[in-house]
């Protein structure tokens, strides 16, 4: 979707056209209206809980388009993310959209993280989707026939058993409030009553150790509660959490999905990321010591943050902001100072700060990361630069 | 030009075709188009056409070069290219369908979606931007009738509808060729900034600057001679290191608030961005101080939200300074539709600098670092290549992409070249042959200039801190003028406090109407080019500071200055007897960008020694056709003046032209000429040619030695396959490119009233590559070119003005 100012000086805030692509659904004169859309109700579901309960590895089966995936991609948790569909095609076409941005280069996530999409079914056993914390499989069962349905649970509750399974499927009680009476889809092959739905899922429960609990999304609209939401969501966790992992690597290796796309991002886990983010952080924060530590050229600007002169313009008041304790500990460590025409920076100094201090931990790595990138002084315990650059005669 | 992509000032100037080692100083660097992520194709096949200058064919009018416009003169060398063949089968052809939706649907992606969906065609190579359908295989229908579902469960019928069929060499389906392309290396995990493509994940850092490099390629299909070849050449982005709110703290600090706001626009407009939640680049168009993040906007189904909620809610970003102001980018449209253009406003936290700011890219270290990470050798150029080519052919879902379509990726292509034959450098009384073209100022050391004017009464004007240094450089320059035969006088030396104001209250007081000539310091140029019109020549206590480099130093100097007085230094020799050779050149004024300069020179004597130089501002581009009839009507007058007679023949050398212009030269600019030509003179007028001078062009030509690649000789011409059949056009190496890649400059006749053998124009090019008295070697474009850049130069960065008339006859520019 992309926001549209409607007039001219309205703010428009930029968001993907390309990469955002849920579809913009054709509006239809229907008595229900969901808002936001039903799908995206689902979808924020999803990602509700993976920020609620932080899985490392999930995948989505049935992931067609990868609408969800793209939403879930931006979570720090994950690690490992796969979609499995059996439209190759769509796959293929949509998959570059999950790719990393540009700017997830220069400003790498903290945690790496791959995604992969696989071509193939539900109820086949690839040994690739073992030891998962969470598998998803929204709007999915529903075009499942008989016989797939019957092996599905034996697979992904029996074989992959993640530590948590999401299943959603239309409440086929809603139905009558739609205009058309028939499924909502013309490839589902069954749509259930809360009642069929909630025997089957509590069946499998029970049979693959699971406890489940039931919710859904899409209220229905005043007078008619009685039906449900019109998306009925079954909430699977296995008891005992994560104890099937110790099998996991004794399963052997069956691979019957076919990969059609996988993307690595750079994160701050690979060393050449983690080098050029800190080399970045402390270039600027040395930076910023070194131009505050430069005589003021007009005098009359007096103290920063003091308001403008030129009223036309706010006063442009912003760049970092610390807590009290922030401050303190800056206030508390080895100050910079200069030597002749250099200008030093203690290592000690630098990791006060919350930006860097968050990157490293201990002095011993900041110097030994940044040492062959950033002039450090003969005893290593500071970064040098000249107190004077080119651009400081610019102004 | 650069091979480095270091800024993006300029949406209109086509970009990175670039690629030399050197960065040099014209055409803003590289320039990628910024126009945020164009990656759809109804815009790209029209605009690309007219990029490419497609629908231009010029020699079927020129009859001499009609059968062929090889040349035969020279020793023959064989060149191994960065292109590429793409084989496919003969009988090849590509099938453009239109596609209609019933009902009909406005949104593009749903429209694509519901086709690429449908399983009809889920088997097929296709390219579809919504409208229009490509694909390499016949559907068994003119008429096919499908029908897909959306979401909702609504039926949408399509109507696809066989339109055209395409051979494979119309410029459409090397458009499409283009879009796959592109799809290809997008699966290579390259991404597309403006036309090329970067890789991201192998960035060089040069880290006491702030900068990455991404190394990538520039590439594109066309058709050549006489078939569809893939070139390829590498390029760089330059990317800062820091987010805009960054460099808007820092730049803060640095100016105080008094002035930032202002120095912050200055700064920023006009720069690209890269946002952080998708790919795609905005450029900077203004600064809104008054709204902040917390501020709300709507969205567009007409709800009100705050950019903090939104970027939270949509990307999962929290922007954590809440008082930062906001970049505004208009908004280009993908369509020509009439719709208003948006503006988009983005938070400069979560944009990132692309390119360099002026300021930046006029910070000599800063570039020469950046030189030093981009320059490739002939060998390193070469190995990028085959990286790139094995990538294409060993990825699978790039070769799976290019067999669907039934192509398969070819061959390196090897040509013959032609090495000219070296020119001799004719001094006063001395015939010399140099040693290597590239220089020769130790050949020409002994040996008199052809003429110059003595200096007789002129000034130096220097601080007390320089007057020792100025002492001792007179000196020289009175040595050095003496061998090469210019006498230098002793001038008045003048003393003053050391600041722009007091240089300036100097020359205004002290220059009078018989003073000839001064020296140091700058702006004065201003004055003495407008206001008093004076040669002057400016030197930097610095470089007079250089040990051991003072003799070396006042040669070069006493050239210029002998050549701002209207003296000759050196000749070649030139078989036509009657020749005007003419050099254009265009380019934006730095303080206004709507303003044209226009510099034009032209040769007033037939051994193309001295010079008629006029810079001309304008606004438009019609503009400009009319300014150049202006200038040639003074050019053929001073020609007369000297010769009595008009030239029999004028070559026009036209740089500065942009992709795509071409027609508008062939339509405005050509007849402007001509007609100022023919009303110059009653009787039979001089015949007249023009041909586009562009340094930068997509083809690299390497020769193979013991196993290794090198850069050709000097010299090298290249007129067959890597050439446009429908163009009289060549190339020409003219140029020493060091440690790095030469890159050819390439020329194409558009005009051609002299008939001259291809041989002919070609050493005649050569020849006046030979004739920039600014430096005693071979450059890369034409002599006149040159200066006519350097006028353009000079007036567009200091001057803005159009400077005296009274200095045309001299090469003060210089």
């Amino acid at each position: 979707m992309e926001a549209t100012a409607c007039t001219k000086t309205e703010a428009l805030a930029p968001c993907s056209s390309v990469v955002d692509g849920n579809f913009e659904e054709v509006p239809r004169e229907t008595v229900i209206q969901f808002k936001p859309p039903l799908y995206r109700q689902r979808y924020q579901f999803v990602k509700n809980l993976v920020e609620q309960h932080e899985p490392k590895k999930v995948a989505d089966l049935g992931c067609g388009d990868t609408s969800l995936l793209r939403l879930l991609k931006v979570n720090p948790c994950i690690e490992l993310l796969v979609g499995v569909d059996i439209n190759e095609d769509k796959l293929r076409w949509r998959g570059d959209t999950l790719a990393p941005f540009l700017g997830d280069f220069l400003k790498p996530r903290d945690l790496n993280l791959t995604i992969t999409l696989y071509h193939g079914s539900v109820v086949e056993r690839d040994s690739r989707l073992l030891g998962f914390d969470l598998i998803t499989c929204i709007e999915l069962i529903e075009h499942l026939d008989s016989g797939d349905l019957a092996r599905f649970p034996e697979v992904v509750f029996g074989y992959l058993s993640p530590s948590m399974i999401v299943i959603s499927t239309p409440n086929s009680e809603f139905n009558p409030l739609f205009p058309s009476v028939t499924f909502r889809d013309s490839d589902h092959k069954f749509e259930w009553t809360r009642m069929e739905f909630q025997t089957w899922a509590l069946y499998v429960a029970n049979r693959y150790d699971y406890s489940v609990e039931f919710t859904g999304v899409g209220e229905p609209p005043a007078g008619a509660e009685n039906v449900g939401y019109c998306t009925q969501i079954g909430i699977f966790r296995k008891n005992g959490g994560k104890a099937m992992e110790s099998c996991v690597s004794e399963q052997y290796d069956q691979h019957v999905y076919k990969a059609v796309f996988t993307t690595s991002y750079p994160s701050l886990q690979q060393e050449r990321f983690f080098k050029l983010v800190l080399v970045n952080e402390v270039s600027q924060q040395v930076e910023s010591l070194r131009v505050s530590h430069l005589p003021r050229q007009k005098k009359q600007d007096g103290e920063w943050g003091d308001k403008p002169k030129d009223s036309k313009a706010p006063c442009p008041c912003f760049g970092p902001v610390f807590t009290e304790v922030e401050k303190a500990k800056i206030e508390n460590s080895p100050k910079p100072f200069c030597v002749g025409d250099k200008f030093f920076v203690p290592l000690q100094r630098l990791l006060a700060y919350p930006k860097l201090n968050r990157l490293c931990a201990n002095e011993e790595m900041m110097r030994s990361v940044i040492a062959d990138s950033i002039p450090l002084s003969s005893d290593g315990s500071a970064v040098v630069s000249d107190l004077r650059d080119y651009f400081d005669e610019q102004f | 030009p650069p091979s480095v992509d270091l800024s993006n000032n300029e949406a209109s100037s086509g970009n990175g075709f670039v690629g030399t080692s050197r960065i040099s100083t014209n055409d803003k660097y590289g320039i990628s188009s910024c126009d945020a992520g164009s990656t759809f194709m109804e815009r790209d096949v029209k605009n690309k056409r007219d990029f490419m200058d497609l629908d231009v064919c010029t020699r079927e009018k020129l009859a001499h070069v009609r059968d062929c416009k090889t040349g035969s003169s020279g020793i023959p060398v064989k060149l191994v290219t960065n292109l590429f063949n793409l084989d496919f089968p003969q009988d090849w052809q590509l099938y453009q369908y239109h596609v209609t939706y019933l009902p009909d649907l406005a949104s593009r992606r749903l429209r694509i979606a519901l086709l690429y969906g449908h399983s009809k065609l889920s088997d097929k190579a296709k390219a579809f931007d919504g409208v229009m359908l490509f694909l390499s295989q016949k559907l068994e229908e003119k008429v096919t009738e499908l029908s897909s579902e959306t979401r909702r469960g609504e039926t949408v019928k399509m109507t696809i509808t066989l339109k055209r069929e395409l051979p494979s060499s119309s410029p459409m389906c090397i458009q499409v060729f283009n879009i796959i392309f592109r799809k290809i290396l997008k699966k290579l995990s390259m991404y597309q900034i403006g036309r090329n493509f970067y890789n991201p994940s192998e960035p060089m850092e040069i880290p006491q600057h702030k900068l990455s490099l991404w190394p990538g390629f520039a590439i594109s299909v066309s058709y050549f001679e006489s078939k569809l070849l893939f070139s390829a050449d590498v390029s760089y982005k330059v990317l800062r290191n820091e987010t805009v709110l960054e460099f808007m703290t820092a730049l803060c600090h640095r100016t105080g608030l008094s002035c930032f706001t202002q120095t912050c626009e200055k700064q920023l407009i006009g720069l690209v961005v890269l946002t952080r939640y998708n790919n795609r680049t905005y450029r900077i168009d203004d600064i809104d101080w008054s709204v902040r993040p917390t501020h709300t906007f709507q969205k567009r189904d007409g709800t009100e939200i705050t950019y903090v909620d939104y970027y939270k809610q949509q990307y999962d970003i929290t922007i954590s300074d809440l008082n930062q102001p906001m970049l505004v980018s208009l908004l280009r449209r993908k369509r020509d539709d009439n719709s208003e253009a948006q503006l988009a406003h983005l938070i400069p936290e979560l944009c990132f600098l692309t390119g360099l700011t002026e300021q930046a890219a006029s910070d000599f270290q800063l570039m020469k670092a950046v030189a030093e990470k981009t320059r490739l050798s002939p060998s390193g150029r070469q190995q990028r290549l085959a990286g790139l080519v094995d990538n294409l052919q060993r990825n699978t879902n790039a070769r799976f992409e290019l067999e669907t379509w039934g192509l398969h990726f070819g061959s390196q292509i090897s040509l013959t070249g032609r090495v000219v034959p070296s020119e001799k450098i004719l001094m006063q009384d001395h015939i010399c042959q140099p040693a290597s073209a590239a220089d020769w100022s130790k050949d020409i050391r002994t040996c008199k200039i052809l003429s110059a004017q003595s200096l007789n009464t002129w000034l130096i004007l220097c601080s007390d801190r320089t007057e020792y240094v100025a002492n001792s450089f007179l000196n020289c320059l009175r040595r050095v003028g003496d061998s090469m035969g210019f006498t230098v006088d002793y001038p008045k030396i003048i003393k003053l406090q050391e600041n722009p104001a007091a240089f300036v209250r100097a020359v205004q007081r002290h220059v009078g109407p018989d003073a000839q000539l001064t020296a140091y310091y700058d702006s004065i140029k201003k004055y003495l080019s407008l206001d008093y019109p004076v040669p002057s020549q400016c030197v930097l206590a610095r470089t007079l500071n250089k040990q051991g480099m003072m003799m070396s130093i006042a040669t070069k100097i006493a050239m210029q200055m002998t050549c701002k007085l209207g003296g000759e230094l050196w000749a070649v020799e030139i078989p036509l007897k009657s020749l005007m050779v003419v050099g254009i050149d265009v380019c934006k004024d730095a303080l206004s960008k709507d303003v044209m300069v226009v510099g034009c020179v032209a040769s007033v004597n037939p051994g193309i020694t001295r010079w008629f130089s006029r810079c001309i501002l304008q606004r438009t581009t019609t503009d400009v056709a009319d300014c150049l009839k202006v200038f040639m009507t003074g050019a053929l007058n001073k020609w007369y003046k000297y010769n009595h007679d008009l030239p029999a023949r004028i070559i026009v050398y036209r740089a500065g032209v942009g992709d795509g212009q071409l027609r508008t030269l062939i339509e405005y600019e050509v007849p402007q000429l001509l007609s100022s030509v023919a009303e110059s003179s009653s009787n039979a007028s001089s015949r007249l040619s023009v041909i586009v001078v562009r340094k930068r062009c997509m083809p690299r030509f390497f020769t193979e030695m013991n196993r290794t690649v090198q850069n050709p000789p000097l010299g090298t011409v290249v007129d067959s396959e890597a050439t446009r059949h429908e163009w009289y056009d060549f190339y020409l190496i003219s140029q020493v490119a060091g440690r790095g890649t030469v890159s050819p400059t390439y020329y194409n006749v558009i005009y051609d009233d002299n008939g001259l053998k291809p041989d002919h124009m070609q050493r005649l090019t050569f020849k006046l590559c030979h004739l920039y008295y600014n430096w005693p070697g071979l450059i890369s474009v034409p002599a006149p070119c040159q200066y006519a850049h350097k006028l353009t130069f000079l007036v567009a960065q200091s001057i803005h003005k159009e400077p005296s008339l009274e200095l045309a006859n001299f090469l003060f520019y210089l």
